[in-house]
């Protein structure tokens, strides 16, 4: 690999599932902050390869494979098909060729891939096949290398949450697959992820994971996810009498959590406690489980006939990351009630960028990030009961989110996540047992 | 029926009015043409005119329908229009190279079954009732009334090799020993080959009999539709297997140490898997793979996927595509054919390296060990879980009784057992390196002079199993014996194609013909774990 004195930069190709501003998405908004702010240094030469379905089929340009995208400079679109979900792997030897020209003309130094959707997991073993010299890092945005369940680890059977993979467990989400598929996946996933040179996670905990799945442990490193300043120092705290206001930010799906929130609303407006507000921000509610969003449209259909002093829960729709300043405004604390591990939960960062503390679930990188007590609360994952007395406390306690805010730190900013990862394409990183957490991180 | 017995002295018979199909509605209703049989009703027409249109059952003429009633319909049988024995022929089905299925029901309990003669425009064929296989139907032991130990059902098949054109009707004459004759008119059935042995093994495979299924199942083919069956599948595998498509993908290796040949069926993604798998082992660089694949609907993805894994992988390897399934035996022979190396190395796809250095451990080995070692062996296979799957393989004898009335039947049938199934992984003493009575299909290495010399697989067996012990104890039998060798490799046993209804009828033929050839040997010095066969002293 070259280092940044030769004459020539150093050229860094940053794979993504989908483009930020095609689909909204924690693992693309991150891998393209980390394109902008490298673009930004000198003598790194980036370039963003982003993978689409065929549902973008305006895209797709007769007999192409990979285009440019909207003009920009540095800028490509991968036009996946034929991709098969359960593999990860592409169907069409066609793509495989386009890829290898693509490398070939681009000769990337170092080749980071933020996603291996829509490109499959055997693009690795390309990469590696086609430039055997360049550095290959591995960003895990979840655990879809372990996890046949969408890479959440939550069990199909009772939604609980899985810390151990196994072949016979892993064939009780899937009864219609027998276990050896399992072990064969496994050895699949792992046959292409050694090819990698460096594997990173935004969290310490998925560092535990993936090293008791088998990862190498000197090839994991904890590099953080960061961001600009959304509030650009505005953070719009105004003094109140009351911190009764909650907010929940992100995606209306089955594993955020909504549901339980509304079920601790529910069950504190049955014990006749009903001095706050909860505002929901979120879309995509058509990708809960039936179940689910049948729950959550008759609650907010009831909430919706109730005079409006009576209403508690209201629902503002999805929101754009210019909209944040006065979505914020209007909470006191921001809920994350995933029930699953989340790899990072952006919206953490969010919340604190504007000064707002966060109630969250125990578990993951929610517990790793939000400390119980200190600089957020915590419920316990998946339990209405365990919230609503914790939504109580927060509207009720005298001095309690006065005490939390202030040891609220400001998220890790995008140059955190850029130095981590310059280290990592330098060669320099260091192993996860040594490597210095940023300071900001917690 | 109950009021049948009174109504027939006053049903009189009547020629069949348009629209009413006399056949038809006695082949629908067969508890109706045993009436007959018992003289309680005059005829089919008779029987619906008086019973069966309120009753709502179905003429099988939609304009005969009542009008505002449920017609119940009823799965086909028919009697002929003699009604002294009571019988049906249900089937002919016949195929463009010979092959001839006839199904249907008899009661011969009092005068045993002789002959069935069709006579068709520019063919007839008698078929010999002791060599139709018969089978127990419970249907007609209801409708007969006749709720005895006695198998009324039958089938039988005999493939002629003679080229079939014309299909319609034929006269059936069924014809007890006593010399009772019962005639009707069939309509025949044409299909392709492949199709008529589809059929008639997955009947087989179906079939009911009195006391133990699989003894008497293997029982009712041995006296002729067994054979027939192999003689009708060698012509199929000989058609399937005469011009098969090859393409080579990756770059040509000069000698390579070893082709290692794969069969696929059903499932296309064993080979980017053991591609993506292998590509790793130390020592696949002197190997070459050819993926040779009885699926045909399979052919346009899997020579997608072989071109894009050897830019993935650097893999050398051949997908062999045939026209239709040829089964395991014919299968391999046609990759070996194609192959380019003097090693043959027959490898299950859902083969995977236990070992990273296996493919360099197995040129290793054929340079150190002494030939007679290597002539042709086997390796120790590990499930996901890491017990033992494979070890070697043994024979023990199946000595089966089954009871049916006051008749017996013994039979004697060849079971192929694996060393050391599910013991624990590590160092047993099962995967020990030593001479073995066979080894698994699942890993063959073979010299290919030798495996030639053998004649491949032997394509007789149907589908697959037994080709492996099969080609073991030709092994023996010209003086070599399969050895175990210490290689180890993963093997999810039985995860690598789909198993239908069919493969079952296949594997009963298998076992029939396995038993038929290799029981004496077996029973001689061959069987149990611990065989006495001065080939495996050297072990």
């Amino acid at each position: 690999m070259r280092s940044t004195t030769e004459s020539r930069p150093l050229k860094v190709l940053l794979l993504s599932l989908f483009h930020p501003e095609l689909v909204r998405g924690g693992a693309q908004q991150v891998c393209y902050e980390l394109f902008q702010g490298l673009k930004e240094i000198e003598g790194i030469e980036p370039t963003l390869l982003s993978a689409v379905d065929p549902s973008f089929k305006a895209l797709y340009k007769a007999g192409a494979r990979i285009t440019g995208f909207d003009g920009r400079p540095g800028e490509f679109v991968f036009l996946g098909r034929d991709y098969d979900y359960w593999w990860h792997r592409s169907g069409s030897h066609l793509l495989v060729e386009s890829y290898i020209e693509f490398l070939e003309t681009l000769q990337p130094d170092v080749v980071h891939f933020h996603h291996f959707l829509l490109y499959g997991i055997d693009f690795v073993t390309l990469t590696r096949k086609t430039l055997p010299n360049a550095r290959i890092v591995f960003t895990l945005h979840e655990f879809l290398t372990i996890c046949a369940a969408d890479g959440q680890m939550v069990r199909r059977s009772d939604k609980s949450l899985c810390s151990r993979p196994s072949s016979i467990r892993c064939h009780q989400c899937f009864p219609e697959r027998g276990p050896e598929e399992f072990f064969t996946r496994e050895l699949w996933m792992k046959r292409h992820l050694s090819e990698v040179d460096m594997f990173t996670t935004p969290t310490r905990f998925m560092l535990a994971h993936f090293e008791q799945w088998g990862l190498p442990p000197e090839k994991l490193v904890y590099v953080t996810n960061g961001q600009p300043d959304y509030s650009r120092g505005e953070n719009h705290v105004k003094e109140r009498e009351k911190r009764n206001r909650f907010g929940f930010f992100g995606q209306m799906v089955d594993n955020k959590g909504v549901w339980v929130i509304l079920q601790a609303v529910a069950l504190l407006r049955a014990e006749g406690f009903t001095d706050f507000v909860v505002e929901l921000n979120g879309e995509n509610l058509q990708y809960a489980s039936p179940e689910r969003r049948t729950e959550i449209e008759k609650f907010l259909e009831e909430e919706k006939e109730l005079p409006s002093h009576e209403r508690i829960v209201q629902l503002n729709g999805g929101y754009q990351v210019d909209q944040l300043a006065y979505r914020m405004a209007r909470v006191d604390w921001c809920i994350v009630a995933s029930v699953w591990w989340e790899a990072f939960a952006l919206v953490i960062s969010e919340a604190w960028m504007f000064k707002r503390p966060v109630i969250c679930s125990n578990i993951g990188a929610m517990a790793e990030r939000v400390v119980h007590e200190q600089n957020g609360l915590n419920f316990a994952v998946a339990d209405p009961r365990s919230l609503a007395d914790t939504i109580k406390r927060a509207c009720t306690e005298e001095g309690l989110w006065d005490k939390i805010v202030a040891q609220i730190t400001p998220p890790p900013p995008r140059e955190d996540m850029v130095n981590g990862f310059l280290e990592l394409y330098r060669g320099a990183a260091k192993s996860a047992e040594t490597k210095e957490v940023p300071a900001h991180a917690h | 029926m109950k009021q049948e017995k009174a109504a027939s002295a006053t049903a009189t018979s009547s020629p069949l009015s348009p629209g009413f199909n006399e056949r038809a509605y006695l082949h629908a209703h067969p508890d109706v043409a045993a009436a007959i049989v018992r003289g309680d009703v005059e005829s089919g027409k008779d029987h619906f005119l008086k019973y069966g249109s309120q009753e709502g059952r179905d003429s099988l003429n939609p304009a005969l329908d009542p009008l505002d009633q449920l017609v119940i319909a009823s799965t086909a049988r028919e009697l002929n229009s003699r009604p002294s024995l009571a019988h049906f022929l249900e089937t002919i089905i016949v195929s463009r190279s010979g092959g001839v299925f006839v199904v249907g029901w008899v009661d011969d309990s009092e005068s045993p079954l002789e002959r069935i003669r069709l006579t068709a425009a520019d063919w007839r064929l008698s078929m010999d009732g002791r060599s139709l296989a018969r089978v127990r139907r419970a249907d007609v032991e209801d409708a007969l009334g006749k709720p005895i130990s006695h198998s009324f059902g039958y089938f039988g098949f005999l493939f002629a090799d003679r080229s079939l054109q014309r299909v319609g009707e034929v006269k059936a004459e069924i014809i007890t020993k006593s010399g009772e004759t019962a005639e009707c008119q069939c309509q025949v059935r044409m299909v392709e080959d492949l199709e008529l042995r589809d059929i008639a093994l997955q009947y087989l495979a179906e079939a009911h009999h009195f006391g133990n299924q699989q003894i008497k199942g293997i029982a009712c083919i041995d006296r002729a539709i067994g054979q027939q069956l192999i003689n009708l599948n060698t012509h199929i595998t000989a058609n399937i297997t005469a011009t098969p498509y090859v393409e080579w993908f990756g770059t040509d290796i000069k000698k390579p140490k070893g082709s290692i040949i794969v069969c696929l069926y059903g499932k296309a993604e064993y080979l980017f898997l053991q591609n993506a798998l292998h590509s790793q082992a130390k020592g696949i660089e002197d190997y070459e793979f050819i993926y040779v694949s009885n699926s045909p609907e399979l052919a346009e993805r899997l020579l997608n996927d072989a071109r894009a894994s050897s830019l993935l992988y650097g893999i050398n390897q051949a997908v062999v595509v045939l026209p239709g399934n040829a089964g395991f035996g014919a299968a391999n022979n046609a990759a070996a054919r194609a192959s380019r190396s003097g090693r043959v190395i027959i490898m299950n796809p859902d083969v995977f390296p236990r070992e990273r250095d296996w493919a360099a451990k197995h040129s290793a080995l054929l340079a150190s060990q002494p030939a007679v070692q290597t002539k042709l062996f086997g390796i120790p296979l590990y499930y996901d879980d890491g017990s033992l799957m494979h070890g070697g393989m043994y024979f023990e004898l199946d000595k089966g009784l089954s009871i049916e009335g006051f008749t017996m039947h013994q039979s004697h049938l060849v079971r192929v057992e694996h060393y050391g199934k599910g013991a624990p992984g590590k160092g047993s003493e099962f995967a020990r390196p030593r001479a073995v009575p066979a080894v698994t299909g699942a890993f063959i290495s073979a010299e290919r002079d030798w495996y030639e010399e053998l004649g491949g697989f032997t394509e007789d067996y149907i589908f697959g199993h037994y080709e492996d012990g099969d080609l073991c104890l030709k092994s023996m039998e010209r003086g070599v014996a399969p050895w175990l060798q210490d290689l180890h490799l993963w093997h999810l046993e039985g995860k690598g194609s789909t198993r239908r209804p069919v493969h079952e009828g296949g594997s009963l033929v298998n076992r029939w013909m396995f038993s038929t050839r290799w029981g004496a040997t077996v029973m001689d010095g061959l069987l149990g774990p611990n065989p006495t066969h001065k080939l495996l002293k050297a072990g």
